[in-house]
């Protein structure tokens, strides 16, 4: 959790079913949020700054901090505490020329049961030249009958390079709960000089054969996609990703699935499972030899998680 | 006048005409004969019966309805339409969009090797037998999709496009079904009566393509992504990667 002491400039508004007590009462009762945040990151000769922030309820960011120097480490806020029909929310980011941030999220993000209404999120990234972008939000618990579509949208030019990952877990499980209706939509779709260069167009319907089939989930609620994108990427490197899954440690009892493959400029790995604790280790794993290769510093866990 | 009925002194309706060009070149088209190789590769297939998740007939038939229901290959098939209607309307840009749309959909570098390799076959064939589909191929750049150079066969050919997705589809499923033959193994007769079930979804998906708008172009299908992701690093391999 954040340090309040120093880097919560913002009184973090609990959500009601948090302190209600009442953690399966979904607001769905509450007017739905037109919320955004711009940030535009600028490079200063020692570090990365966060020159630009607007934000708009229920977006906030923490004060950024740099516990590593250069890099721009920044917390984003979910403060409505998760996502209702009928929410629109927006995120842009601009990363200026030889600038490098790492962005993450305090908490999971919930997904509520529908309203009726769809929720939709977007992100627009624009990295510039041998700009970099750690995107490693924490992971989104889709609830039953969510209805939820998010359009991810980057654009890099010569050099940039974007690290993004995402975990969704379908339904809450821990309570027994499946994801029997709703739909969980994401596309994402990455451009380079003004080349697409990977489209990732995803659709899990609630109740649907999908799930539980080998050939879409097979059974798994957990599903997680780290994306590295923007720089060729070396056999070693995706070598080097596949033996970080082959030598894991977990429980006997949740087998999950995984690959890694070769993307054009750049590579993906994909996780289904059943353990959002299991893919995130892999993920950091991955994510901690990219950086050695591709930006030459080891990983540095932002301290929220 | 729609109810005349023919003055006797006039000769029976002329037999209604078969589209016997466009029919032939479609089946030229989609023939395991066409020398891109196709047969080659298994989509994932090689590593699924490997690792003892599929292994009956049933299971092969259930896993092709999934993916041409919801699968990329659906993706493909809209995109056929997409670049059959951009061709037709004389637009190399848009042709070039969806190829290079096709190209970042794949998800493994597996699926974009096999969908180059044989685009670039097609592409090469049709240079040479039609010379003047050469606009549409150079619009493609230096990595054509098979499904664009598909789209570009049939329109060369006036093949109505309805009928080219459908041939489409059922040359994928094919090739398919004879990797698991192989693989699993089965009968031939089974491979046959597979494909004979598999029929109704053929129909579906080929309407269901042609009616998708590009905001509803989404796929599920991360078993197929896995499976393919793992065939690279397989240590035994029947088929290409």
């Amino acid at each position: 959790m954040p340090q309040p002491s120093s880097n919560a400039p913002l009184p973090l508004a609990a959500s009601s079913f948090h302190s209600s007590g009442q953690p399966d009462a979904s607001p769905i009762d509450r007017k739905p949020w037109h919320g955004s945040l711009e940030l535009t990151y600028t490079r200063q000769p020692q570090q990365t700054q966060l020159a630009r922030c607007f934000v708009q309820s229920p977006m906030k960011v923490q004060r950024p901090f740099y516990p590593e120097g250069e890099v721009c480490h920044t917390v984003t806020l979910h403060t409505a505490g998760g996502i209702v029909g009928g929410d629109r929310l927006s995120t842009r980011l601009h990363l200026q020329p030889q600038t490098h941030a790492l962005l993450t999220s305090a908490t999971a993000g919930k997904l509520y049961r529908s309203n009726g209404l769809d929720a939709h999120q977007q992100l627009q990234v624009r990295l510039e030249a041998g700009a970099c972008l750690e995107w490693l939000p924490q992971e989104v618990i889709a609830f039953n009958g969510a209805e939820f579509r998010q359009d991810t949208y980057v654009e890099l030019a010569e050099d940039a390079l974007w690290m993004g990952w995402e975990l969704v877990r379908l339904g809450r499980t821990a309570r027994g709960e499946q994801f029997l209706s709703g739909n969980w939509r994401s596309r994402t779709q990455i451009w380079q000089n003004g080349r697409l260069v990977w489209v990732d167009p995803q659709h899990i319907q609630g109740g649907s054969e999908r799930l539980h089939h080998p050939h879409g989930l097979g059974g798994c609620p957990v599903m997680g996609s780290f994306a590295i994108v923007g720089q060729d990427v070396s056999a070693e490197l995706m070598a080097q990703a596949r033996d970080a899954w082959h030598s894991r440690t977990s429980p006997p009892d949740t087998p999950a699935d995984a690959g890694v493959t070769q993307l054009m400029g750049g590579m993906l790995c994909r996780y289904r499972g059943f353990s959002t604790l299991e893919a995130r280790r892999w993920f950091v794993a991955v994510w901690h030899l990219a950086r050695l290769a591709l930006c030459d510093r080891p990983a540095c866990p932002p301290r929220v998680w | 006048m729609e109810n005349r009925i023919d003055s006797p002194i006039h000769p029976a309706p002329s037999r209604p005409q078969l589209p016997t060009e466009s029919l032939l070149r479609l089946l030229q088209l989609t023939s395991p004969t066409l020398p891109v190789g196709a047969y080659t590769y298994s989509e994932g297939l090689e590593t699924l019966v490997q690792q003892q998740q599929l292994t009956t007939a049933e299971a092969l038939e259930r896993w092709l309805g999934l993916e041409l229901s919801h699968g990329a290959i659906r993706l493909e098939a809209a995109v056929i339409f997409q670049g059959m209607q951009a061709i037709a309307q004389g637009a190399p840009a848009t042709l070039q969009y969806w190829n290079d749309w096709l190209s970042a959909l794949r998800e493994t570098r597996e699926m974009r090797e096999q969908s180059w390799q044989m685009g670039r076959s097609l592409h090469r064939l049709l240079h040479t037998l039609e010379p003047a589909s050469a606009e549409m191929l150079e619009a493609c750049g230096e990595h054509c999709n098979f499904a664009i150079a598909f789209a570009i066969a049939a329109q060369h050919w006036q093949i109505d496009a309805q009928t080219a997705v459908l041939g489409y589809l059922q040359s994928w499923v094919s090739n398919l079904v004879t990797a698991g033959v192989r693989l699993i193994p089965l009968g031939q007769t089974t491979g046959q009566q597979i494909l004979l079930n598999l029929s109704p979804i053929l129909e579906e998906t080929t309407i269901a393509a042609q009616a998708l708008n590009p905001d509803a172009f989404y796929a599920c299908g991360c078993g197929v992504a896995i499976a393919s992701m793992n065939h690279e690093t397989l240590y035994s391999r029947l088929f290409r990667s």
